[in-house]
C-alpha cells in the first residue's frame, strides 16, 4: 500500500514534467504577443510624460513654451529608449 | 441611445447616493461589477482548493494551474527574489482577468475601460515597486537613473531621459489596459450595430466580423491581464536586482 501511494505522487510529478514541456511553446508565443502590444503605448507614454513635465516647468518658470518643446523631444527620446530596451528584452528570450 | 456604441461605458448611481466629507462614494454600476468580479475569483479558488485530492478535480486542475502559470511567469522573469510578492501578483491577474472576461458578457460592464480604474492599478504598482526598491537599497537605488560608462557631458541628459522613461511606466501601463479594453469593446457594439441597420439583406457580414471580434476580444482580455501581470514582474525585478 505504502509503495502505490509513493507510485501516485511520483506519476503526478512526471505528469506535470510533461505538460510544462508541451506549453511552453504556447507560452513563449503568447508573450511575444504581448511585447509586441506593448512596444506602441511605450513610445506614446513617454512622449507624453516628458510633454506634460515641460509644460508644468514652463507654468513654474514662466517661460512658455521653451520648456515644453524641450521636453517634448527628450520624452521621445525616453521613449525610444523604452522601445529599444523591450526589443532588446525580446531577442534575449528568443 | 442604444445603438450608441459609447454608452456602455457610462456610470451610473445604483441605490443612495452616498457623500462622506463631500465627496461622492456612491455604489455604482462600476462598483457592482467589480465586487462581482471579486466574488468569481473567490467561488472560483474556494471551490477549486476546498478538496485537495491527489488526483484534482476539474477545479482544482483549473486553479492549480493559474496557480503554476503565474509562479513560472514571477520566476522566469523576476527570480526567486520576487517570491514573497506572489500573492499580489497573483490578486493583480486575478482581478484583471475577471473584470475583463466578464466584461465579455452582453450587458455587463467592463470596468477596466475605465482609465481611472487602470490608473490606479498602476499608480498603486509604481509606488509600491518604487518604494521597495528603496527599501531594498537605499539611496543606492537611485542609481538606476544613472547608467555605467556614459561620458560625463552626456550625463545629465541621459538622467532626465531615465527619469522620463522611469516616469512614464504607470502612464503606459494603464493607457495599455484602458485602450485596449475601450477600444474592442467599442468595436464589437459597432459591428452589433451594423447588424441591425442593415438587416437581413446586408447584415450577415458585420455579423461574421462581429463573431470572430469576440473571440479576438477573449484573447485580448487574457493577453491584456497576462501583460499587466509580467510588466508588474518586471519592475519588480528592476527594483529588487538592481543591474542597468
Amino acid at each position: 500500500m505504502f509503495d502505490l501511494e509513493d507510485l501516485k505522487t511520483r506519476l503526478k510529478i512526471a505528469k506535470l514534467k510533461i505538460k510544462n514541456n508541451s506549453t511552453l511553446e504556447d507560452e513563449k508565443k503568447g508573450s511575444f504577443l504581448g511585447f509586441a502590444f506593448k512596444l506602441g503605448t511605450e513610445l506614446v507614454a513617454a512622449v507624453a510624460v516628458g510633454t506634460i513635465i515641460g509644460f508644468i516647468l514652463d507654468s513654474w518658470f514662466d517661460t512658455k513654451p521653451w520648456l515644453m518643446i524641450i521636453f517634448f523631444f527628450i520624452g521621445s527620446a525616453a521613449g525610444l529608449l523604452n522601445v529599444i530596451r523591450t526589443a532588446k528584452r525580446m531577442q534575449k528570450e528568443n | 441611445m442604444a445603438t450608441n456604441p459609447m454608452h456602455q461605458f457610462s456610470v451610473h448611481k445604483i441605490g443612495p447616493e452616498i457623500k462622506i466629507a463631500g465627496v461622492d462614494i456612491s455604489f455604482t454600476n462600476a462598483s457592482l461589477f467589480m465586487v462581482i468580479s471579486l466574488g468569481v475569483i473567490f467561488t472560483f479558488l474556494f471551490f477549486g482548493t476546498r478538496e485537495k485530492k491527489l488526483i484534482p478535480s476539474k477545479m482544482q486542475l483549473l486553479a492549480e494551474m493559474f496557480y503554476n502559470f503565474i509562479a513560472k511567469m514571477i520566476s522566469d522573469t523576476a527570480g526567486t527574489k520576487a517570491k514573497p510578492y506572489f500573492p499580489f501578483i497573483f490578486s493583480l491577474f486575478m482581478f484583471v482577468l475577471a473584470c475583463n472576461m466578464i466584461g465579455m458578457l452582453p450587458y455587463s460592464f467592463t470596468v477596466t475601460s475605465h482609465i481611472i480604474v487602470t490608473l490606479i492599478l498602476a499608480l498603486f504598482i509604481f509606488i509600491a515597486v518604487t518604494t521597495i526598491g528603496f527599501m531594498k537599497h537605499g539611496l543606492s537605488y537611485l542609481k538606476l537613473f544613472v547608467p555605467s560608462g556614459v561620458p560625463a557631458i552626456l550625463l545629465p541628459l541621459i538622467t532626465v531621459i531615465e527619469i522620463i522613461s522611469y516616469l512614464s511606466r504607470p502612464v503606459s501601463l494603464s493607457v495599455r489596459l484602458f485602450a485596449n479594453m475601450m477600444a474592442g469593446h467599442t468595436m464589437m457594439k459597432v459591428f452589433g450595430g451594423f447588424v441591425i441597420s442593415l438587416g437581413l439583406l446586408g447584415g450577415w457580414l458585420p455579423l461574421g466580423f462581429s463573431v470572430a471580434l469576440t473571440g479576438l476580444e477573449i484573447l485580448v482580455a487574457f493577453l491584456q491581464a497576462y501583460v499587466f501581470a509580467i510588466l508588474t514582474c518586471i519592475y519588480l525585478n528592476d527594483a529588487l536586482n538592481l543591474h542597468h
